[in-house]
């Protein structure tokens, strides 16, 4: 009890509440910007924490993680093109929602779920640590391998009508992310020789081509063509409480996946708002309304990839184990405030986790204000004609690429994927299905390599492992039942339908 | 251009992709160096494969339906503006990442932003092509460089070498 009267009352300090809602003002701003992700602010913040005391250091970290975790969704619904990798399936629903008026209903849901997301997992870690902390450190190369496999399998919910225009989509994305070192063996893959190759596609640098460039040329495109009315918001939701919570059960679920894949290193926000994604709209009573705009849509990714940091920082603090760069830098962060992780650290200084939960908790009540105050003025994005801002986007496109790795290469190459993406959306191909294959590529390729380097080559590591093979039977089961669902639609007169 | 035209296209083609990517592959990634170990090669073969499977599956697909069904519908043929409208966006990304380069962030966006205006969206109105080409530049520059601490490209000032 002292401890944890200790704790909060570190965490409710002036000093450590100015830190958290300044870093949570960070990570918001960092990732709403394409192509600045909340891992860069960390790694900028870092070093002017070094002279501040332990617990406000770490909250400033931790308000930046939170922060990072949401503001993705805000460039993804105004824009369509995700902040960070995890708000790529936010896209999907939540830019339509914007398009269509909703603007203000889908940014104030999105960081209603964010915030349901975060507390959910925060509970989690309160509650469960050691118990996840058990099931997580169980998940070796195969059953990362067959929890990303499944992962991939959701393509076939984001192929909509032709399953095998979404399977070539996927295997597409999976072949952009060869391109570059080898990671296992250190050798170049396709890089001719090119030093700039080398550094292969950098994943969030193909989102934002695939995701961007395609919409501006057709902004250019029907730019005079089409008339545009002008996008009037229907709704002034700021705080759409009440249509959130009609979604009771889909969040609950959703920041259940979010929690789970958190917890396993090497896997991460994108997978689980996938995953979450894919779980919604299989679930829901309107499937068909998926892609064009569904609140259900928008309320499960966001749900999930905001849980997922709870789940993260359980093998962080429980067993100094990082799953991402991100907690990496929070690892790091740790150390140098004489914070070692593990089982000692709940022993002697539980003042201290008890700070950092109550950190967190601050860290949502500041983000759920800022973001919910700024909807009124984010939405006045809409106002700008579409031709003026698809310049703009494109501007953007080429800041935000340049800035990942300062590298002007990175700059080419989104033009290429831009406009490769652009070919690929004429001749009906789904996006979303490639962008699924960049996210998931190197993890599925990686583990399964390593999985057979520690078993010299058998694959029976991969069946003699009860995860695996129940993700590899929901894999199945999944694939199936979208070929036979598939078989029983009524006839399409399109070919290329499944 | 006929939907089942297009699918029979698209579906040849990604073949002799997939075809051309095995052969990238096969002459440019080495095998497996320990045994055991796939190596950086496999997943890449794997993925041609998958790929040429997945073209003649959609080929096959398109004539099927075809000689099922008379009319299948039509997809919007590439017009020439539009075709210059990509080619155009293309341009201008690729000019964009050159002039970063050479001259740097403050000069390359308003020349960039100018161009784009007015070739690929047809502003006429200076004043509107001036102002935002200006205030945009300035307010990235303010946000980017000032605030956020991310530095911009200063350009190298060299156009040859």
């Amino acid at each position: 009890m002292d401890a944890l009267l200790q704790g909060m009352s570190a965490a409710l300090s002036p000093v450590t509440v100015a830190a958290v809602a300044a870093g949570a003002v960070a990570g918001l701003v960092f990732s709403a910007i394409p192509g600045l992700t909340f891992s860069v602010a960390l790694a900028l913040i870092m070093p002017f924490t070094f002279g501040m005391e332990p617990i406000p250091a770490m909250a400033l970290l931790l308000g930046v993680y939170s922060g990072g975790m949401t503001g993705g969704a805000v460039s993804a619904i105004l824009l369509g093109i995700p902040g960070t990798p995890s708000a790529a399936a936010t896209v999907l629903d939540g830019h339509p929602m914007a398009r269509r008026g909703d603007a203000s209903l889908a940014l104030g849901a999105s960081v209603i779920s964010s915030a349901v997301g975060g507390l959910f997992s925060l509970v989690v870690m309160m509650l469960l640590l050691e118990q996840v902390a058990a099931v997580a450190i169980r998940f070796g190369p195969a059953e990362i391998f067959a929890l990303v496999l499944f992962g991939l399998s959701t393509i076939c919910g984001l192929a909509d009508k032709s399953l095998t225009r979404g399977l070539i989509a996927g295997v597409l994305g999976l072949m952009i992310m060869i391109i570059g070192l080898d990671e296992l063996d250190g050798v170049g893959r396709l890089t001719f020789g090119t030093v700039q190759l080398q550094q292969g596609v950098n994943m969030l640098v193909a989102m934002i081509a695939l995701f961007a460039v395609p919409q501006v040329i057709s902004s250019f495109v029907d730019h005079g063509r089409v008339p545009r009315p002008p996008i009037v918001e229907r709704v002034r939701a700021v705080f759409p409480w009440r249509r959130v919570a009609a979604h009771w059960s889909l969040l609950l679920r959703s920041s259940a996946i979010g929690t789970v894949i958190g917890a396993i290193p090497g896997t991460g926000g994108p997978i689980a708002s996938f995953l979450a994604y894919d779980h919604a709209r299989r679930f829901s009573r309107r499937p068909a309304e998926f892609g064009k705009g569904s609140i259900e849509g928008l309320v499960a990714p966001e749900a999930a990839n905001n849980a997922v940091m709870g789940g993260a920082l359980i093998p962080v603090l429980s067993l100094g184990i990082p799953g991402d760069p991100a907690t990496a830098i929070i690892l790091g962060g740790l150390l140098v405030h004489g914070l070692q992780p593990g089982p000692m650290l709940f022993q002697t200084r539980l003042d201290v986790i008890y700070a950092l939960y109550m950190a967190i908790v601050v860290s949502w009540v500041v983000i759920l204000l800022v973001q919910l105050a700024g909807i009124r003025l984010f939405v006045r994005v809409l106002r700008v004609p579409p031709h003026v801002l698809g310049v703009c986007i494109l501007v953007l496109c080429g800041i935000g690429s340049y800035v990942i790795r300062n590298s002007i290469f990175d700059v080419y190459l989104m033009a290429i994927v831009g406009v490769f993406g652009y070919a690929l959306q004429r001749m009906r191909i789904p996006l979303a299905p490639v962008v699924l294959g960049l996210v998931l590529g190197p993890t599925l390729e990686q583990q399964y390599r390593t999985a057979l380097i520690l078993s010299e080559g058998s694959h029976q590591i991969f069946f003699e492992s009860g995860v695996a093979m129940g993700f590899f039977a929901l894999t199945l089961l999944t694939i199936g039942w979208q070929i036979w669902s598939s078989s029983r639609r009524p006839a399409d007169t399109a070919p290329g339908a499944t | 251009m006929g939907l089942h035209r297009l699918d029979r296209w698209l579906g040849s083609s990604l073949t002799v992709l997939a075809l051309g990517w095995l052969w990238l592959v096969y002459e440019y990634i080495p095998g497996a160096r320990m045994e055991g170990e796939p190596g950086p090669r496999a997943f890449p073969v794997l993925l041609g494969i998958v790929l040429a499977g997945l073209g003649v599956v959609m080929t096959l697909q398109a004539v099927a339906s075809a000689t099922r069904e008379r009319a299948a519908g039509t997809t919007p043929s590439l017009t020439s503006r539009e075709a210059w409208l990509a080619t155009g966006t293309f341009g201008v990304l690729v000019l964009y990442a050159f002039l970063l380069d050479k001259v740097g962030f403050v000069v390359a966006t308003p020349v960039v932003i100018a161009l784009a205006m007015y070739f690929l969206v047809q502003v006429r109105n200076w004043m509107l092509l001036g102002s935002l080409a200006i205030g945009f530049t300035l307010g990235c520059w303010v946000i980017f460089d000032v605030l956020l601490g991310t530095p911009l490209p200063s350009g190298l000032w060299v156009i040859w070498p």
